[in-house]
């Protein structure tokens, strides 16, 4: 995981209390709730959502209103579910895993 | 029984909500069916629960939402968030939605419909756009609506108001905005010229965004006429390059946000067979409108950036008079007072639209960005290239359609939301042709992908 592109508007110096757990790959967060999965990807610092069936390339969300279906991750078991249409929950266990995301 | 609803609104931004307060104001029973969490649309997005902060940071108009939410949550009628509506047709009394809500498929039965969900960005297919680190300005917007999302810097590109909009807010918050690439073409301003007096109709929208193009030319790194854009980088983005009068610029950035203004969404009213026109002026394809959102199939209305792009206000406008139509045909004998407001806010609309015709010409796309060329993708989905793309529309393909089933392109996921503008532009320049000779590409069900889980158990009625 590389440092996020993104920060909170109003940066919480008194720590935002509304908070919710997630996995993401099977590593607990906290993520801000009302928050889009998608949202959440690009604040944990996760740039890239999947890998690109035909090209093998990792892809992210493009256009983050449900239109491109580049954000498509594996929600609570679920496969290819758009990330920027799901809010998240408490306990959501989201797989996301876009290959040579980090070199 | 199922409920048979008098009104089926779909999407619920401007349009919708305010098609939904009129509607049932008149005692119509109506539903709503909204892909997002909360309602507002995408200009409104999250209107009901933002910080003091992200209004600050959005401005004046972003919270002109909340009267119209407001109203909206108070309307006698039901409202279904986070539905995807993926199937429509004809039924005996109406018309039946089918909707995936929370991983089931559920049917809805209606009379009449109003096809209100809104626009979607224009494609703007550089080189390297599919790499990780690409995203759109309403991206970026929405992130801030919606998840109080900032990046840390930013490179923005491409032309119209939402980009200029999206610099200003993104400097209110405390944004690096490393560098503002302008595509928009010189010859654009000439063009729209004549359609100044139209603007000078809307003085205040006029110097509102006379104001923002100077501020951001003053205070941003501001480059005109920026043409031949690429994403350069690997896994993620590195740099964005470019040319401005012949000289080749490269800025380092791990984000650049890319737009050339706003499309309808046609496919519902596709689906449906609603008639499509390509408009020159909006360079899309969009729904023909009878009058007050009528399409050319019966029951059947358009209203919003859905039907022909205006933006939010005309919006709001249109969606009250798709209802007011809707209502009078329960109505033998409307009052005078109706009709006149019935006629004044038509009159209003036809305005508004005129109005809009200076935006729609100043921002149409460069051409060097509707033609991509050689190895830039084209369809994200299949990750289909330009060039493949030119070859077989100059072997004399028949059109969108066939290069679809030739190249793939248009057939993954997205459903060529994506691609297929840019599949027309590169059909009609290499044959020749204008784009309204191109036909746009046909639309099935699904209007979003459904899992064979979810179709075996879609409620039967």
């Amino acid at each position: 995981m590389i440092a996020s592109a993104f920060s909170l508007l109003n940066q919480p110096s008194s720590l935002n209390p509304d908070t919710c757990r997630i996995l993401l790959n099977g590593i607990e967060h906290q993520v801000p709730v009302a928050m889009s999965v998608a949202a959440a990807l690009l604040y944990l610092g996760q740039g890239a959502t999947r890998q690109h069936p035909v090209s093998g390339q990792p892809r992210a969300g493009l256009c983050h209103m449900g239109v491109c279906f580049e954000c498509l991750v594996t929600i609570d078991g679920q496969q290819n579910q758009r990330a920027c249409m799901r809010p998240v929950s408490a306990n959501m266990s989201i797989i996301s895993t876009p290959k040579d995301l980090n070199s | 029984m199922t409920q048979v609803y008098d009104y089926l609104v779909v999407g619920a931004g401007p349009a919708g909500m305010a098609a939904a307060i009129e509607a049932s104001h008149a005692g119509l029973t109506v539903l709503v069916l909204d892909q997002a969490a909360t309602a507002g649309g995408q200009i409104y997005r999250n209107v009901g629960h933002s910080s003091t902060a992200q209004e600050r940071v959005l401005g004046p108009d972003y919270s002109l939402g909340k009267p119209l939410l407001k109203a909206f949550m108070a309307a006698s009628c039901d409202y279904q968030p986070l539905a995807q509506v993926w199937n429509i047709e004809p039924h005996a009394q109406g018309f039946t939605v089918a909707a995936l809500i929370d991983g089931r498929s559920v049917n809805f039965v209606a009379s009449d419909l109003l096809i209100a969900n809104g626009a979607m960005e224009r494609p703007m297919a550089v080189a390297g756009w599919e790499k990780p680190g690409v995203m759109t300005a309403g991206a970026g917007q929405i992130l801030l609506k919606a998840s109080a999302l900032l990046p840390k810097q930013v490179v923005l590109a491409g032309s119209g108001p939402l980009l200029l909009l999206l610099a200003h807010q993104y400097r209110a918050a405390g944004v690096t905005i490393t560098a503002l690439l302008d595509t928009t073409p010189r010859s654009n301003y000439w063009r729209a010229m004549p359609w100044l007096v139209a603007g000078l109709s809307m003085p205040k929208q006029l110097i509102k965004g006379m104001w923002l193009t100077l501020v951001q030319r003053i205070c941003v790194p501001y480059f005109a006429n920026v043409a031949d854009i690429q994403i350069v980088g690997d896994a993620q983005v590195k740099a964005v390059r470019f040319m401005v009068a012949g000289k080749e610029y490269e800025i380092p950035t791990n984000l650049v946000l890319l737009h050339q203004g706003i499309v309808a969404q046609t496919q519902m009213a596709q689906t449906l067979a609603c008639e499509q026109e390509w408009s020159d002026a909006k360079q899309c394809w969009q729904t023909q409108v009878v009058k007050a959102g009528q399409t050319s199939v019966p029951g059947v209305q358009v209203a919003g950036d859905a039907g022909a792009i205006g933006g939010a206000q005309l919006a709001q406008l249109e969606g009250r008079l798709a209802a007011m139509a809707r209502v009078k045909q329960n109505c033998t004998h409307p009052s005078w007072a109706r009709k006149l407001a019935y006629f004044a806010l038509s009159w209003r609309i036809r305005q508004l639209h005129w109005a809009r015709g200076l935006v729609d010409r100043m921002y149409q796309p460069a051409p060097w960005l509707s033609t991509p060329t050689g190895t830039t993708v084209v369809c994200r989905c299949e990750q289909v290239c330009a060039a493949e793309i030119t070859d077989i529309a100059k072997a004399g393909c028949a059109g969108v359609n066939q290069l679809k089933a030739f190249s793939r392109a248009g057939m993954g996921p997205c459903q060529g939301r994506q691609c297929g503008l840019n599949l027309g532009y590169l059909v009609a320049q290499a044959q020749g042709r204008s784009m309204a000779q191109v036909e746009p590409l046909s639309v099935r069900s699904p209007l979003s992908p459904i899992n064979l889980g979810q179709l075996a158990q879609a409620t039967e009625l």
